[in-house]
Order: C-alpha cells, then structure tokens, then sequence
C-alpha cells in the first residue's frame, strides 16, 4: 500500500485494508489519469512537487484542487459549476474527496507520520 | 463560504446532505463508512480522544456542520461541553485539558495547519502519551477528519444554522441482506 497514511497503519491490519479500499475507490471514481493530475498539483502548492509532467487535466479541475489545499472556504460557486461542466455532479463528489484526500496525505507526510508511527 | 449545495442528492426524497451527495458514488460512499464506522469501533484510542482532534479540526477548517456534532460514545467517555470549549488557540493554558488531549492537540494542529508545529519536544510529548499504534490511530482519524472537512464544505454542504447536536457514533454498517 501507498501513501503515508497508509505506511503507518502497518501494524493494524483491518485498519490498514480498509484505508486502502476508500482510496482506492475514491481514485477509481475520478479516474488514474485526473488522480495523479490533482495529486501533482495540490503537491505543487504544498512545495513537494515532482517532476512536473505534461496533463490534459481541464484547468477548471486543476485550479478546484489546488485551492483545496489552503483556500477550500474561498471556493466559489462558480468555479464548482465550471467542474460539474467537465466532470458532473459524480465528477465534482470524486474530485472533492480526491483533492481533500491528497492534501490531507501531503500533511500527512510533512509530519512524518509513518515514523511517528514506528515502534 | 456557500450553503447552496452544488452537487444534488442523489437519493430520491431526500435533501443534499454529506450522504446523500456522497451517494452519487456508491462504491465510494460504502467503502468510506466502513472504514469510519471501523475507525470509530476502535478501542485503542479513545473515542474522546478521536473527537478532541475531530473538534480542533472543525475549528481550524472552519467546518460548521463538524463543529456542531457530537458522537454520542465521546461524550459517554466524558467529553462535556466545558471541555470543548477549551479546545481554542489558547488550549495550552487549559486547566480542564489533560495533558494527553494538549500533545493530541498539537499534533492535530502540526498536520492539518503546519507541520513546523512539531518540534522536538512536540513529538516526546507525543511518544511519552501515546503508544505507536495510537499514533497511526490518530494520524488516520485527523487525516479522514480534514479531508471530509473540505470536501464537505466545497461541495456547500455547510448548513445555514444548525443546532448542537449528539449523534450515534458511526459504526461498520450491517451487509446487505
């Protein structure tokens, strides 16, 4: 399993199996290459970013995550129309969690959680 | 910050709530109960230890519904309202506080705010309160608890008004029959 959250959950098993399915079903539902789009533009706000790489991502869904990370209260209605235009109502639901999801997994890493976490 | 919902119910009959909306992905919404409702069934850190972060949470992200709700089993463990209420910026000077809860907090604090929170004597406070597996416990609890902050504000699932209100504890639903 992948992710910080789920490195430090090494010693619950249930826990741990669980964590992976709701991930794993929030990436299904946006789908792998919209997932590792947001996952790399909310890294670049946090500072962590990768090697930047080409997407064809809609920049509405872009500029959605990337707010999530320290301006989620300042997100407009507009801005979330502009995704349910790409995506959908199902659309818009997947990329909320995914864009929550991955910020809250960057924090996660940040603190170092897997180690705090070790024994 | 909207109250207008911008994705609908997709439950017929029923308002756009959290669940309802969540509804639009099934195998999503299943898979993030079961694992709240085992989050929460956990035992190896304490309910009222998961909702001193949970309320830090809703304050820091200012999640209004968060903020409003009580699990039922944290408060049946003794988390009363007088001690909520010390859960502000000044928590640290709280007399009613223990000082497990205060290094819970600060951990809560140095992930969903700035990990530079977490000094050196942060993370001993930590170590020396709360064993390894709490630890993941927790780093669990407040991640799930950020993430749903948010996507449930930016979906304008904030309510208008809303009174404080105790709910049951979530629990791993029952299988389908």
């Amino acid at each position: 399993m992948s992710g910080p959250v789920a490195q430090a959950l090494a010693g619950s098993a249930d826990l741990a199996a669980r964590y992976g399915t709701f991930r794993k079903a929030a990436h299904a539902a946006l789908g792998p290459e919209l997932v590792e789009a947001v996952r790399r533009a909310v890294a670049e706000v946090h500072g962590a970013a990768e090697e930047a790489a080409a997407s064809d991502a809609p920049e509405a869904v872009l500029a959605y995550a990337r707010r999530m990370v320290f301006e989620h209260t300042a997100i407009t209605d507009d801005e979330a129309a502009a995704v349910v235009a790409e995506l959908g109502e199902p659309g818009l639901v997947a990329l909320s969690v995914v864009a929550a999801l991955s910020d809250a997994e960057c924090r996660a890493a940040a603190v170092g959680l897997p180690a705090l976490a070790r024994a | 910050m909207s109250t207008t919902p911008r994705a609908s119910s997709a439950i017929p009959g029923e308002p756009a709530h959290f669940g309802s909306v969540l509804a639009h992905q099934p195998a999503l919404a299943q898979a993030f109960a079961e694992l709240y409702g085992r989050f929460w069934d956990s035992d190896v850190l304490s309910a009222r230890l998961k909702e001193v972060a949970r309320m830090r949470n809703a304050r820091v992200t200012e999640c209004g519904f968060c903020r409003n709700v009580r699990f039922d089993k944290a408060v049946a463990e003794g988390l009363g309202e007088e001690v909520v209420d010390d859960i502000t910026d000044d928590y640290e000077n709280s007399p009613r506080l223990t000082e497990t809860e205060k290094a819970v907090l600060k951990f809560t604090d140095a992930l969903i705010h700035d990990h530079e929170l977490l000094t050196g004597d942060v993370k001993a406070a930590l170590r020396r309160h709360l064993s390894p597996e709490q630890i993941a416990e927790l780093g669990l609890g407040v991640t799930l608890f950020l993430a749903l902050a948010k996507a449930l504000i930016t979906l304008g699932l904030e309510p208008e008004r809303m009174e404080r209100t105790i709910l049951a504890t979530p629990a791993v639903p029952e299988p389908a029959q």
